[in-house]
């Protein structure tokens, strides 16, 4: 069988913020315009995409992310068995997506690391290295960002002010998360 | 570092987006029938006005989306944003 | 502990806490709350710097950031020591060390005073004058001029400190403390604004926080008391942030703005291990309150510059604040009524004052009249004419001014003193007001400049705003505040302000002397010795326009940037020239406010953090196998990998030779990856690539060339199509960014109407590129269950297949000529992929290779580097790749272009391959290639772009453009080296393989 080398293998703890990476994580993007490619997925995969910007929706085993008006990322909430990459949900997509042609479908799963934070710090973090305005972001139920932190794109999810996930490409996962103890370390 | 109303995720720094140069220049839909000159006029030929100015900008770090933004240039007011494909607000022409 | 000079015990200085110093290696002491200039001053110590020209002894001027004279070289050790610090910023902590600066071998006794007796010949503009000529001397006077330049000493070590930033989005901007702050922080925090209150000092309230006069009260209460009240309860708000020792260092448009927090500056150096020193503040506000307050103005008069001479209301904080007289017999000399606030605290502390000057005939304000009353001699009309004592004050001379004010006249009166203290009046503080764009307006009556015209949502209040005294300021804030932040009240509506200042001034920028003013030094600007003759001298010499005054005569070009004299440059040139001060403006107030170190600046970004790295999935192997990086773009690239004693050379010569001898592996993960859907895919390739797309069969890949629409060759790479509608496009490492994101503007700008989604996939996939003649039997061994017969996978096509139970990739496409493998997995899954590959390839003795190798194996096949043979000015058609052009299609991006009338010319700069005369010989990369060395001036035909030795065809090679090269096959040529011209012909640039037969070998 196959090693599995995911990017981040500690786990951090600070006071006030822990830092892991959740592996592995089933990933995809999904492009589309149509009213019926909405519609499809949304039969699919039983889970709304979230039409209002900046947010995201979530079912028993799936979270939507809105990425852009045509673009968005869905992840498994649960983590998937190393060893294989054949993913259902990717295989169901493909037939209810692409070969009707109302939009792609595209794997990600290793584009994005996926590093989960939690802890009352998290935000004291970002606005180290993030010139988003987190104020009412933070608070926010169910909201989501593309933006940068440490000159590095992110996407931030944020399921409570003190739980959130970080969505960073693989090559830059390592920097980042270098940075990211670096920083924590004086907060 | 201004602020960019981005038309699809809303206000965001600068940081975040790209300038693309100045808007409206269609690119011609049938090349091979133009003079050199004709070309040249599409291809190199761009305002660079102290005023009020029509740009292209994109939202690289956020939904990469391209759009349109209408700026004075002499005190960087921002004066109107709007999507690719809509009509430029003509107050400003 | 020479203490006499401590007064009355002050609130804000702790006697019970003493604190130990050294100042010039001597030992004092001071207490917990003291700057160093207080501490100083306690000690009786007013001589602390040399100015930078004339190096004249200079003292303690003011008590804050303003500060002209008093800068120290912080700090002994050679990593930490600062230049430029102000004594009157630096709060004083357990071992701390400062030395005086711009004097040698000491304050006291400094060889540079030498150019003091030199003035008369060191007039503005000395040195563009002098040095000027013969030319050739340049280089001996620079030695000299180089020696004698600069203030203080750099550190010489890495700095120790940890710098770091912070952005913060908050409502409501109060920068200063002062009373208006205080007040505007308040209403803004309680009626629920995010606000955010910054000030410079180490405690809140401004000079009224410290003001004892019964005869400034609000509601009844001495006004320090009152003030005292009202920020005990901002502490306690919610939604208030109140940062001190944090300056703003600049105002930006759509009030953005820059704060340095000093955190650590003020503790001992043991106590500041592992902490941030300096914080920068990236602060974006929707609406900013400037209540920045006001600077003293000097006076200019004769030798207006000794040590003893201070601003008066650096006098009075002095005492107030830190419970220290500046002088035992002190004079004040001023135009205004505010040196009579000074009076009047130095009276109540029993400071002894001699004397007062003031230019105004007819004064008789409360204040005045409570001084007289006192038995002050006051000198009604007069002004100072000349003052004395080298290292400290000890006499000043005054004179009776004339009715115009421009003579003065009748006998001179000596007037014995240790300490003079001066007042110009006010100048408000509108730097970040004009930093961000504001206009001032110039005030007549009381010769200030104010703001006028807001660029952004902003306010300046107080006397920033040109509202001098408290009622003025009391009396007009809270309709202010309820405007700017559109609410319905404040609490301060009906305050009881008692306030007797009387604001009649006698405003004269430059105050006559006895003497004539060649024979004079009326000091403008302290730190760079400009004075007021010197600006006349400039008018006289022709210059007209303030700024090319202040560069003439380098008014207001010190670290201080002028803040005390640049008002009295711009009345001297206006009286002088006869022009308006309305009229002549301001120069430019440039960011940052106060100096920043280039620690704050660059906050984290330094060392590992100073730019992004990226990694591919298989970094650790090529870490553990001690390869050499190179860094492409933001990735770290595996360059080659060393053997033992191997140097660069020799490491790529065996990879090189292994890669085609038998196999060679290489980390391909870098190379961009574009995954293209939708039922317009092959139509958006046919438009953005030169060669045409529809007719590719699935599972078949091609190379394609990308140009920008000038013609002009941007990028290339393989592109395979997986289905009917699905695509996956490799770029460049270094183009992949730029690449998605241009078809990404076509897509959405130019062609919305094409069915095409993008989607960047380069770091999902771990790419791992095996070749060379063994190459099949490797890969049959890591994926046994394929079928690499040539027939069933040739070249240039694909097969999806599994490794054990992970699904992935297999290209067949080269780079080297060579026959090779690609395979694309899963990146977590790549190093595992990779490492079996190594183990299969062991018995074919596999090599490693990086990306040296891989650009020697590429130019022996001719194969071009975008970016390396290339450079934004090359057609595919100056690269001989007109077979990649397609004539069929109407229309791609940059065709037009390739028919332009400059891109038919035949004298382009075209590719060729070079071959050296003497095969050992490897050319340089970027030399010149010429046709006739000898004529002059010699024709530069073009340049090397890549060349190598090649172990597989055992000589050098080398690619080059040439202009018209095309035509030139055979034409021998010449490369002049600095020592020696090489011998070259002109070749085709495929060395090796024209045939192509390796790659199914």
């Amino acid at each position: 069988m196959l090693n599995y080398s995911n990017p981040i293998t500690e786990e951090k703890s600070y006071s006030g913020l822990q830092m892991r990476e959740v592996k592995p994580i089933m990933k995809l993007i999904l492009r589309g315009k149509k009213r019926e490619f909405l519609s499809a997925v949304g039969k699919s995969l039983n889970l709304i995409l979230p039409a209002e910007a900046n947010t995201f929706t979530k079912s028993d085993k799936l979270t939507a992310l809105w990425l852009s008006p045509d673009e968005w990322m869905i992840f498994s909430n649960e983590a998937s068995h190393i060893g294989s990459n054949d993913y259902q949900i990717e295989n169901l997509l493909n037939k209810s997506i692409c070969k009707t042609n109302l939009g792609a479908v595209t794997d990600v799963t290793d584009q994005f690391v996926l590093i989960n934070l939690k802890g009352d710090k998290i935000y004291d973090l970002f606005e180290t290295g993030s010139p988003f305005n987190f104020n009412d972001f933070r608070k926010k139920k169910a909201s989501v960002t593309q933006t940068i932190l440490a000159k590095i794109d992110v996407i931030i999810q944020n399921e409570t002010q003190n739980d959130v996930n970080l969505f960073v490409k693989r090559s830059f996962s390592q920097h980042l998360f270098s940075w990211m103890n670096d920083t924590a370390s004086r907060l | 570092m201004f602020l960019i109303h981005c038309p699809y995720c809303g206000e965001r720094e600068q940081s975040e987006f790209k300038a693309g140069g100045e808007a409206h220049i269609v690119r011609p839909k049938q090349p091979t029938e133009l003079s050199d000159d004709q070309w040249a006029e599409y291809l190199f030929m761009r305002k660079n006005i102290k005023g009020v100015q029509f740009e292209r900008w994109v939202h690289t770090h956020g939904c990469r989306k391209w759009f349109n933004m209408v700026r004075d240039t002499s005190n960087d007011e921002i004066k109107a944003i709007y999507k690719m494909g809509e009509k430029p607000p003509t107050k400003y022409k | 502990m020479t203490n006499n000079l401590r007064v009355k015990s002050s609130k804000f200085i702790d006697e019970t806490y003493k604190i130990s110093f050294k100042f010039n290696n001597k030992t004092y002491y001071g207490y917990k709350g003291d700057t160093l200039a207080s501490a100083l001053l306690a000690n009786n110590i007013h001589l602390v710097g040399r100015s930078f020209k004339y190096h004249r002894p200079r003292g303690i001027m003011t008590a804050g950031s303003e500060e002209p004279n008093a800068i120290v070289q912080l700090h002994k050790n050679t990593s930490r020591t600062e230049p430029n610090v102000r004594a009157t910023e630096v709060e004083i902590y357990e071992g701390l060390e400062a030395s005086s600066q711009n004097c040698w071998p000491s304050v006291n006794f400094d060889l540079g005073g030498i150019n003091n007796f030199l003035s008369p010949v060191l007039p503005a503009g000395f040195y563009y004058k002098t040095f000027m000529w013969p030319a050739s001397f340049w280089g001996k006077y620079e030695y000299f001029i180089r020696k004698s330049a600069g203030l203080g000493k750099s550190p010489t070590e890495p700095d120790p400190d940890i710098y770091e930033h912070k952005y913060i989005h908050c409502d409501v901007l109060v920068i200063g403390a002062g009373i208006s702050g205080i007040i505007a922080a308040k209403t803004s925090a309680k009626n629920g604004f995010k606000t955010l209150l910054i000030d410079e000092k180490p405690h809140l309230g401004g000079s009224t926080i410290y003001q004892n006069s019964d005869h400034f009260k609000i509601n009844n209460q001495i006004s320090s008391s009152w003030l005292e009240k009202e920020i005990n309860e901002i502490k306690k708000i919610d939604n208030l942030k109140i940062k001190t020792r944090t300056s703003v260092a600049a105002f930006h448009g759509y009030n953005f703005l820059l704060a340095r927090e000093n955190l650590t500056d003020h503790l001992p150096l043991h106590q500041r291990d592992e902490k941030v020193r300096h914080r920068l503040l990236k602060i974006r506000t929707k609406k900013v309150i400037c209540a920045t307050g006001s600077l003293e103005r000097p006076l200019v008069f004769n030798n207006n510059d000794r040590p003893g001479i201070l601003l008066s209301s650096a006098i009075e904080k002095y005492s107030n604040l830190f419970g220290v007289a500046c002088g035992q017999k002190n004079v004040l000399f001023t135009n205004n009524d505010s040196a009579y606030e000074t009076a009047i605290s130095l009276f109540q502390k029993g400071i002894n004052i001699e004397a007062i000057i003031d230019n105004r005939e007819n004064v008789d304000s409360k204040l005045v009249k409570e001084i007289e009353k006192n038995n002050i001699k006051i000198y009604k009309g007069y002004t100072v004419v000349n003052t004395f004592g080298y290292k400290r004050i000890n006499k000043i001379s005054i004179m009776q001014l004339s009715k115009d004010g421009q003579k003065v006249v009748g006998s001179k009166i000596s007037i014995d003193c240790d300490c003079l203290g001066m007042s110009g009046g006010w100048t408000p503080a509108v730097h970040l007001f004009t930093q961000s764009g504001g206009k001032l307006k110039f005030r007549d009556e009381d010769q200030v400049f104010i703001p006028d015209t807001y660029p952004s949502d902003q306010i300046s209040i107080g006397s920033c705003n040109g509202e001098f005294t408290l009622d003025e300021i009391l009396s007009s804030i809270s309709k202010k505040l309820k405007d700017f932040l559109n609410i319905k009240k404040t609490e301060y509506e009906n305050l009881e302000i008692q306030s007797h200042f009387n604001k009649t001034k006698r405003n004269i920028w430059l105050l006559p002397s006895d003497k004539i003013i060649g024979k004079t030094k009326p000091f403008v600007d302290y730190q760079n010795d400009a004075t007021a003759k010197d600006i006349k001298l400039a008018l006289r010499e022709g210059f007209r326009s303030i700024e090319h005054v202040k560069r003439y005569t380098t008014t207001g070009m010190g670290t201080d940037q002028g803040k005390l004299g640049n008002m009295h440059a711009l009345g001297i040139i206006s009286e002088t020239a006869g022009s308006r001060m309305g009229e002549l403006g301001t120069t430019t107030f440039r960011p940052p406010y106060t100096p920043l170190t280039f620690g704050t600046i660059v906050g984290r970004n330094v060392g590992e953090y100073f730019d992004v790295s990226r990694k591919t999935p298989i970094h650790d192997w090529h870490v553990e196998n001690k390869a050499k990086f190179e860094n492409v773009g933001q990735w770290k690239r595996a360059w080659f990998y060393p053997k033992e004693n191997e140097g660069m050379h020799e490491a790529v010569q065996r990879e090189s030779k292994a890669a085609r001898d038998s196999a060679g592996i290489l980390d391909a993960s870098t190379l961009g990856k574009i995954d293209i859907q939708g039922t317009d895919a092959s139509e958006f390739l046919n438009r953005v690539y030169t060669n045409a797309w529809s007719k590719l069969a699935i599972g078949k890949c091609r190379y394609g060339l990308m140009l920008n629409e000038d013609g002009m060759v941007y990028d290339d790479g393989v592109t395979t199509r997986l289905d009917e509608n699905h695509y996956i496009m490799t770029t460049t490492t270094g183009g992949a960014a730029t690449v998605l994101s241009k078809l990404e503007d076509y897509l959405q700008t130019e062609w919305p109407e094409l069915d095409v989604y993008l989607t960047s996939v380069t770091d999902h996939y771990a790419t791992i590129s095996v070749c060379g003649p063994n190459s099949k039997k490797i890969i049959s061994k890591v994926i046994p269950n394929l079928d690499l017969s040539d027939e069933k996978f040739p070249h240039m096509s694909f097969k999806n297949t599994k490794i054990d139970k992970v699904t992935c990739r297999v290209m067949r496409i080269s780079f080297t000529g060579e026959q090779s493998y690609e395979i694309n997995i899963q990146a977590n899954y790549g190093k595992s992929v990779w490492d079996k590959c190594m183990q299969a390839g062991k018995e074919f003795n596999i090599t490693p290779y990086g990306t040296e190798t891989m650009h020697l194996l590429r130019a022996e096949k001719g194969f071009i580097i975008v970016g390396q043979d290339t450079d934004a000015t090359m057609t595919p058609i100056d690269l001989q790749m007109d077979w990649i052009v397609s004539k069929k299609k109407y229309d791609f991006i940059g065709k037009r272009s390739l028919y332009r009338s400059d891109t038919i010319r035949d004298d382009r700069k075209q590719l060729i391959g070079l071959v050296t005369e003497n095969p050992k010989e490897v050319l340089e990369e970027g030399a010149q290639i010429v046709l006739d060395a000898n004529k002059s001036p010699v024709e530069m035909l073009g340049h090397v772009t890549s060349s190598y030795y090649s172990p597989n065809l055992k000589k050098s090679i080398a690619l080059g453009v040439v202009k018209g090269g095309k035509n030139m096959m055979g034409q021998k040529l010449i490369i002049p080296m600095e020592n020696k011209q090489i011998n070259v012909t002109v070749t085709d640039p495929v060395f090796l393989d024209k045939e192509n037969k390796r790659l199914n070998a």
